[in-house]
């Protein structure tokens, strides 16, 4: 592994400083469990890791309308947080599938949307919950919907020296209600050969499906929102049909490789499977 | 029966509190002053012809102190084969050849000096699938490597497994069913905790001390001392030390080409070396167990009963050879003996490839050949119409009976296995019912009491009593982790009548350590426990003659317990131990209280057709378990897992267990998810993201069902039980996967994309 000098900042201000000072000699560094992993596999090898540990306004879960997570945020307190459990219960499952309890109590959110994998736990839940993500440089702040934010594999809307500072939540309509689906080799430090995010609204006097998010992960080169499978079921009375037909559309509109953990094939056919299943079980 | 005092008892491991608060030393741990690190760098091809090797700016760098190569150093032949060399001159032939080594002040630099190496390679055609390269005309690995009748070029080794018993033509002939299939197993990889590694140190005189995670410490010390001797230092003493070790399972059955490289690092430095892997080269560039092709036929007739069974097997060698291609001598004990079966063949065919070699790996062969045989009883009892349980229960091993093999079968409770398992799985209930949900078992049979493998398979014992009435016990055994050390000194202390807490067991010091041939073939318990029940024997018959002087009573009547020296005529008469040892010195022509034996348990080497009583007594087992597949995504979950083991007896019930726990739970990975993945000859998935093992919360509650048979060879009644709780697993779980979905998986592992491809299959038929 390439040797690196670690830096600890106090403040924002102090980060986005350095970073303009270094520039891409540095990176940032949140819970660690992506970039020392790619650090000692040669993924990349900066100079210096600054260290966003401990920073003040980076670590906050507030707001009764629109909900704010700080970026430095571990999947541990999202998983146990008792107001995002109630109101974004999808991030909370995802969160608490990640890993194990170990990575949990230091992986933070911000590292998992930044590390930008196709598979990232968190992304399928927070695209069906249209999340935005509030990032900040010297230059100035500015606030983008997570899903302009995934670019590619690896890659992401940030700018070389700006910071995720927070993830923004609006709450849905009332009455929806939704299911994270991650299938995997094993129960737990697994990745997700797919994973799945169904968040519907349904009218309770007439039964019919007002509004549909349906987003996959591990499926495309980065996590993507199904607006074709989302059509088919919007506006209508969900019957298995519909159902089904959602299902077959996921499964052609994405695009996955084959890897050592599935092969294309199986990856697609998941995909209809999880999204049927996660329907159905949006409805009970 | 008789009351046992520290025999049968649940006695935490002694080392165990070292472990959990992270006090063991490892190898990882250890450093000698002056220590420098070695490195090693692979090669880049599966198969290439070396043309330079430019090491310049390597030795330029400052903190290195030698760079080696396969140019500057003393020829060194090694293994089972003697194919194999420390480093490589002219030619690579697998991704885990070592083709350089260096020496440096610290790991970093070693590293770095490494990536200074420059190597001009000339490719050659590889070849990677085993019935590919025993063909005329497929790239020779090894040029000089003759074979066959003519002598010609072969990469088939000259290792011709055979077993013939009965007349398989017949039994074929004789059969109403017979089933036939294809079976494939694939490389998986041991997973210790503990990555290899060792430390080599020559004093001023030449003399090598090598500390090691071996688990052959007296092979081994033989193996470096044939190494001294190629290096021109005939004559020179090696001293193995062994260090906490974690975790083997097979791995540490061999000598190594780092372990060759260490020392040839430190003879060139005049250093102590210490090359350790790190968990991508524990992976790479370690041995697995080895893939095997493997085509069977069973027959039976109307009621079940067995008629023939007919096995060949082409196993993938690799470049080098291990134990891996000695695993045979085992596949055929389950192929001969497990259940009764009249007529038997087997053939094997060891074949060089381009891949990795193979080495030893808990069961040693058994769970390649259960998984074929086992599976394909249920295919042969569902052509016959029976059920599974009945056609085993008709066709199970029974004490007394002599196997084709001519295994001598004393004690065997696979009746009580079977039935076990089926009444904990309510097998008639659950059975056959093609819901999703589904039954199976399979049994095993292993050597449990020794396996002469080499021409010894004698363990040495050597206790000493001290004035307190502490009792030391050097033992030629290893403990891995498994619980050698805990085993021995409960019988030890049951023999001599003290406490456990009295015993230390010394194990890691071959200048200290009498002989001992390895800790392999669950042979441990049996071999060094008799062995160390023998010399406690023996210092008790010294105890009881010292102390009859002093308490003026016959040493027939004297007894000893609890510490305490006692007449069993009258009570009255009685002494503590620790006074009775110190009058045996404290005294004109005083004596020192200790005793020796050399255990070498009374079983056969196989004879050229590869027939003998190869242990002195058999381990029998039955898993059963019970699943729930998603037709859906191919998942298989596990609902049940029973595991049922004629243990003779359980020496200590808390070890016993985990022992079929880890078993258990390894072949449970086998089945369903591990896999050493090679790419043309490359491990694509070095690492514990995608080499998939199970983790704490993927394994099942395992019920260990224990059936003691109290055998007559055994120390206290015990067989052996490191290898047998990974044997059946496999099968047991396919054959409930079929009994779940109507599909059967014959290549490992059962994953769910084959499930489903499978299900597929049969809709579409
Ligand atoms: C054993 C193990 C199991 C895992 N299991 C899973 C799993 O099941 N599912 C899953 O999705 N992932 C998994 N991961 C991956 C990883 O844990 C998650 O992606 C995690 O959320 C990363 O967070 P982190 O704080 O550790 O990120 P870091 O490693 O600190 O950072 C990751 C990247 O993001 C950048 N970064 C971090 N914070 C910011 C910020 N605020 N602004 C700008 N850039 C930033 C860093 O520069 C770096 O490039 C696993 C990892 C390990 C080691």
């Amino acid at each position: 592994m390439k040797k690196f000098d670690y830096l600890k900042p106090q403040s924002l201000e102090e980060v986005l400083s350095l970073l303009n000072q270094f520039g891409t000699k540095a990176k940032l560094i949140g819970g660690g469990t992506d970039a020392i992993v790619m650090q000692r596999q040669n993924k990349i090898s900066p100079d210096l890791f600054i260290s966003l540990r401990g920073i003040p306004g980076l670590d906050h879960i507030e707001g009764n309308g629109l909900l704010k997570i700080g970026a430095m945020v571990t999947h541990r307190a999202i998983e146990q947080s008792p107001l995002i459990r109630e109101r974004f219960p999808l991030l909370s499952e995802a969160s608490g599938l990640l890993g194990s309890v170990q990575i949990r109590n230091v992986a933070t959110l911000g590292g998992n949307l930044c590390t930008a994998s196709p598979s990232a736990e968190t992304a399928p839940p927070l695209l069906v919950y249209e999340a935005e993500v509030h990032l900040i440089s010297q230059k100035g702040e500015r606030r983008i919907p997570l899903e302009s934010f995934f670019l590619g594999p690896g890659e992401t809307a940030l700018e070389q020296k700006e910071v995720l500072k927070e993830i923004l939540l609006q709450p849905p309509p009332p009455n929806s209600r939704g299911a994270y689906l991650k299938l995997g080799r094993r129960k737990a430090m697994d990745l997700a050969v797919v994973n799945v995010a169904v968040l519907l609204t349904l009218n309770p006097k007439t039964g019919i499906c007002e509004r549909a998010r349906i987003a996959l992960g591990a499926v495309a080169p980065t996590p993507i929102r199904v607006r074709e499978a989302e059509n088919i079921i919007e506006g209508n009375q969900l019957n298995d049909e519909l159902i089904r037909k959602a299902g077959e559309m996921a499964k052609h509109t994405c695009s996955p490789i084959s890897d050592i953990r599935a092969s294309s094939e199986y990856r697609r056919e998941m995909v209809g499977v999880l999204v049927e299943k996660a329907i159905r079980q949006s409805l009970t | 029966m008789t009351e046992f005092i520290n025999v049968g008892k649940r006695i935490p491991k002694s080392d165990a509190q070292e472990k959990v608060t992270g006090k063991a030393i490892y190898i990882q741990d250890l450093k000698i002053p002056g220590m420098l690190w070695g490195k090693i760098l692979y090669s880049h091809h599966p198969h290439a012809r070396i043309l330079n090797i430019d090491t310049s700016e390597a030795e330029k760098l400052p903190g290195v102190k030698a760079v080696l190569t396969g140019y500057n150093i003393p020829t060194i032949k090694f293994g089972f084969y003697k194919d194999n060399t420390p480093l490589k001159s002219n030619k690579v032939c697998s991704y885990r050849d070592e083709v350089a080594a260096v020496a440096a002040i610290d790991p970093d630099i070693a590293e770095e000096a490494i990536n200074l190496i420059k190597v001009e390679y000339e490719l050659l055609p590889p070849v990677f699938d085993p019935e590919e390269a025993m063909k005329e005309g497929a790239p020779l690995i090894h040029e000089d490597h003759l074979g066959g009748k003519e002598k010609k070029p072969t990469n088939i080794l000259n290792i011709p497994w055979k077993l013939v018993a009965g007349d398989v033509e017949e039994g074929r002939k004789n059969s109403d069913y017979v089933a036939e299939n294809r079976f494939k197993v694939t490389w998986v990889t041991h997973c210790c905790m503990g990555t290899s590694g060792c430390i080599a140190q020559f004093d001023p005189r030449d003399n090598l001390t090598i500390y090691s995670n071996t688990q052959i410490p007296s092979l081994a010390q033989r193996d470096f001392t044939e190494a001294l001797s190629a290096m021109g230092l005939q004559g020179k003493k090696v001293r193995l030390i062994k260090a906490t070790i974690g975790g083997a399972f097979g791995s540490k059955l061999d000598t190594y080409p780092y372990e060759y490289i260490a020392i040839l690092l430190a003879h060139r430095t005049r250093k102590p070396v210490k090359i350790i892997f790190s968990r991508e080269e524990e992976f790479f560039a370690t041995s697995p167990r080895q893939a095997a092709i493997i085509d069977i036929a069973q027959g039976c007739k109307k009621d079940g009963t067995l008629t023939f069974r007919d096995v060949r097997m082409v196993l993938d060698n690799g470049a080098y050879t291990s134990w891996g291609a000695t695993t045979p001598s085992v596949m055929m004990m389950p192929i001969s003996s497990l259940y009764k079966v009249p007529h038997v063949r087997y053939v094997a065919k060891c074949v060089y490839t381009n891949n990795t070699y193979s080495q030893a790996f808990r069961g040693y062969g058994n769970p390649q050949a259960t998984f074929a045989i086992e599976s394909q009883i249920d295919s042969l009892a569902e052509m016959a119409g029976i059920d599974p349980l009945d056609f085993r229960l008709r066709n199970a091993n029974t004490p007394g009976e002599v196997t084709p093999q001519r295994f001598k079968v004393g004690t065997c409770g696979l009746r009580e296995c079977i039935d076990a398992v089926a009444q904990r799985l309510d097998w008639r209930q659950n059975r056959g019912k093609r819901d999703g949900r589904g039954v199976g078992m399979a049994s095993l049979i292993h050597v449990g009491g020794g396996a002469r493998v080499y021409k010894s398979d004698g363990c040495g014992t050597i206790i000493k009593v001290d004035d307190f009435g502490t009792v030391n016990v050097i033992t030629g055994a290893t403990d891995m982790g498994q619980g050698a050390d805990t085993v021995i000194a409960q019988i030890v202390a049951e023999e001599l009548g003290v406490r456990i807490q009295d015993v230390v067991v010394t194990h890691t010091d071959t200048d200290i350590c009498p002989w001992d041939v390895g800790a392999h073939a669950s042979r441990t318990t049996f071999v060094a426990g008799n062995s160390a029940k023998m010399a406690a024997k023996k210092v008790k018959e010294q105890l009881l003659e010292v102390a009859s002087r002093s308490l003026g009573e016959v040493p027939e009547n004297l007894e000893i317990r609890d510490r305490m020296v006692f007449s069993k005529i009258d009570p009255e008469k009685k002494s503590p131990l620790g006074k009775v040892l110190r009058a045996a010195h404290y005294t004109t022509g005083g004596k020192m209280v200790m005793a020796e034996y050399f255990y070498d348990p009374p079983n056969e080497n196989l004879d050229k057709e590869f027939k003998g009583n190869l242990s002195v007594t058999y381990a029998y087992g039955t898993h059963g378990v019970e699943v729930e597949v998603d037709k859906t995504t191919g998942q298989v979950n596990i609902l049940k897992y029973i595991a049922a083991h004629d243990v003779g007896r359980a020496v200590n019930p808390m070890l016993l267990e985990g022992q079929v726990y880890g078993g258990a739970a390894m072949g449970i990975g086998y089945a369903l998810m591990e896999q050493l993945v090679l790419n043309n000859g490359k491990v694509i998935n070095p690492d514990f993201r995608d080499y998939k093992i199970l983790t704490a919360s993927d394994i099942p509650t395992i019920e260990a069902i224990t059936i003691e048979t109290d055998d007559p060879f055994g120390p206290f009644g015990a067989k052996g039980i490191g290898e047998p709780g990974l044997v059946p697993t496999a099968p047991a779980i396919a054959n409930a996967i079929y009994d779940a979905i109507g599909v059967r998986i014959k290549d490992l592992p059962i994953t769910p994309e084959k499930i489903l491809a499978a299900l597929k299959g049969k809709d579409s038929k």
